[in-house]
């Protein structure tokens, strides 16, 4: 719809939007004024919204010991890191090619993650968090792969076995997880897989990829066919067509249902913590900080780890927003 | 493409579909009709329909299910009408504010749930921000008991499901022609009739199926509910997922268990029913 001009109009939908957003946001801003408080700061019954923070919360859930030199480590990590967002938010105005920049980020964050534990003793916490990034990247790359595929040939054939598969696909996409938590369990101890990523990996892609091949089948749908078939006249296989002539310029799509799928494996929780006994995701190690169990009572450590498991995505999902409503609007949402 | 290519397509798929969802369905199913618990789980015992029996005459499940029905009956319109009403607010304002509005909107999204519930749970604590302003303004103390923690698990998940909702509308909107409501605006109609005649007519589909997708996801509704009220029986806020949880889990009957989920998944197959036929429509016309 074109814009409000009436400077009255503009003004009452800023304010709308304000408060929309401090709804959406305040919850959060809370736990992270918690996380930086002291035990009894953060129990104190008058909500202190001023104090001194301290970051011993984040040093007690991340680090195992404390010794001289892990301040300087940190806070030259907490640099490196904070350069590497930077980094990821303005890629797309170095004068590098994105795709070198994007490997490149990519590599020294893997660097990084190799490096920390042998510069500073971490706690479970650091395996927790490896694990989410093992399991939730593997989820989204065999996802992706299984789903464009066959998202993309129920976008080019309709005969009666596309309508099953798409059906079958609508029903998995609707089903609790409660129906294949004990059998997932039963085939995970049969097998072997049990408290393996492979297994872990294996259960998201299932229950993830339902939603993918309908989300993807919908973006290729709006790719016309004149596209794949002039590269196939000049000799190209199907299969070379869609990599090399549809990939290229779905990639908004794609990183929309990449998103979804990431989101959906960073916040699995049920089923991790059904098939693993020790190899716990954040989702599932973030239970643990709920009252009643071991860790609990404090309030500022649970909002450190509050904090500390949701950094991460929301970072990754600021680089990529414009994509997710770009890529929706180039298809999902078509009517 | 013909049939051949598209099996090669999507097998790789299939076979995922097959193995990780078909089988484990029927071995559910298998389940359901034996007596197991962990310490029999290698010979459970044959007792075909009696879970499924006992269930239906359990009044706890009864409870549980219409209290799932009335969350979705309560959270589902709304997460419908704040998402469109924000989308249209999201709308009016461009570039970098509009980047920033939407990264605040979307967290609760964003976020993970168990996490998201816990920040949630906190502001309630009697330390927490709201916990404050309730003994400020009732000069009382905040408890939860089964009235405010069932208010508090709605807005809860309101809170949490609005934002799919909300980006799924937003780019609804990107695909409106503006040709479209400038010719309207041109022909003398005032805003409120260009939304109802122009804006919700072209969301109107996706209405429904995003209503849809919220109907499925609230009838799973589990990692908020489990967290806020660690399954609590005072507060006789269990839904299907957290009974079924508790009736596998914390007492240990893994037969029925699966009965229970079972039973979701038929009544989930029967909501979707409309969702299919629709699709079904769709996929065949495509040919």
């Amino acid at each position: 719809m074109q814009p409000i001009r009436h400077p009255v109009g503009r003004a009452l939908v800023f304010l709308a939007l304000v408060v929309f957003a401090l709804y959406s946001v305040v919850p959060f801003i809370w736990t992270v004024l918690q996380s930086l408080k002291t035990d009894a700061q953060a129990t104190a019954l008058t909500p202190l919204i001023w104090f001194t923070p301290t970051l011993a919360n984040y040093s007690r859930l991340w680090l195992n010991a404390v010794t001289p030199q892990t301040a300087p480590v940190l806070y030259g990590l907490l640099a490196v890191s904070a350069g590497l967002v930077l980094l990821g938010v303005f890629a797309g105005r170095l004068p590098l090619p994105v795709p070198v920049t994007g490997w490149g980020i990519v590599g020294v964050i893997a660097a990084l993650l190799v490096a920390v534990p042998r510069l500073l003793a971490m706690a479970e916490f650091y395996d927790y968090f490896i694990n989410s990034i093992i399991v939730s990247v593997a989820a989204v790359a065999v996802s992706l792969t299984l789903a464009s595929l066959s998202g993309y040939a129920l976008a080019r054939y309709a005969g009666r076995a596309s309508v099953v598969i798409l059906l079958a696909a609508l029903a998995f996409r609707a089903l609790p997880r409660m129906g294949f938590l004990l059998p997932y369990y039963w085939m995970g101890q049969r097998s072997g897989l049990y408290d393996t990523h492979f297994l872990t990996i294996m259960a998201l892609v299932a229950v993830n990829q339902p939603f993918s091949i309908w989300l993807l089948r919908g973006f290729f749908r709006e790719v016309p066919r004149d596209l794949e078939e002039a590269a196939m006249i000049d000799g190209a296989s199907r299969l070379t067509a869609f990599v090399r002539v549809i990939i290229p310029i779905m990639w908004p799509g794609i990183i929309a249902a990449g998103l979804f799928t990431l989101l959906l494996a960073y916040h699995e929780f049920l089923l991790v913590r059904i098939l693993t006994q020790s190899n716990w995701t954040l989702s599932v190690a973030m239970a643990q900080f709920v009252g009643g169990f071991s860790v609990a009572g404090s309030i500022s450590l649970q909002s450190a780890a509050a904090v500390s498991a949701t950094l991460p995505i929301v970072i990754v999902v600021l680089i990529f927003q414009k994509h997710l409503v770009r890529g929706l609007a180039a298809g999902a949402v078509k009517g | 493409m013909d049939r051949k290519t598209f099996f090669q397509f999507t097998a790789p798929s299939n076979l995922v579909m097959l193995a990780l969802m078909v089988f484990p369905l029927a071995i559910a199913v298998w389940f359901g009709l034996h007596y197991m618990t962990f310490s029999n789980i290698q010979h459970p015992e044959f007792i075909g329909l009696d879970n499924f029996t006992e269930i239906l005459g359990d009044p706890k499940f009864w409870q549980a299910f219409l209290w799932t029905l009335e969350i979705i009956a309560i959270t589902v319109p709304a997460q419908l009408v704040i998402g469109f009403l924000v989308a249209l607010l999201l709308d009016q304002v461009t570039g970098r504010l509009r980047s920033l509005f939407l990264a605040a909107l979307l967290l609760p999204m964003v976020v993970v749930p168990v996490v998201g519930t816990i920040v949630f749970k906190q502001l309630f604590e009697p330390s927490g921000l709201v916990a404050w302003f309730y003994r400020t303004v009732f000069s009382q103390p905040f408890i939860f008991n089964e009235l405010s923690m069932k208010v508090v698990i709605l807005i809860h998940t309101t809170w949490l499901n609005t934002p799919f909702v909300l980006v799924i509308f937003f780019a609804g909107l990107q695909t409106l022609p503006p040709e479209l409501t400038e010719a309207a605006a041109i022909d003398g109609a005032g805003r409120l009739q260009q939304i109802r005649h122009i804006v919700i007519p072209h969301l109107q589909t996706l209405a429904v199926l995003t209503g849809l997708i919220s109907v499925m996801d609230t009838f799973r509704l589990f990692d908020n509910v489990f967290v806020l009220t660690r399954q609590n029986p005072i507060f006789n806020a269990d839904t299907i997922l957290t009974y079924n949880f508790r009736v596998a889990m914390a007492v240990q009957q893994l037969g029925r268990g699966n009965a229970v989920a079972i039973l979701t998944v038929i009544a989930i197959l029967i909501v979707l029913i409309p969702f299919l036929y629709y699709t079904y429509r769709e996929q065949i016309e495509q040919a």
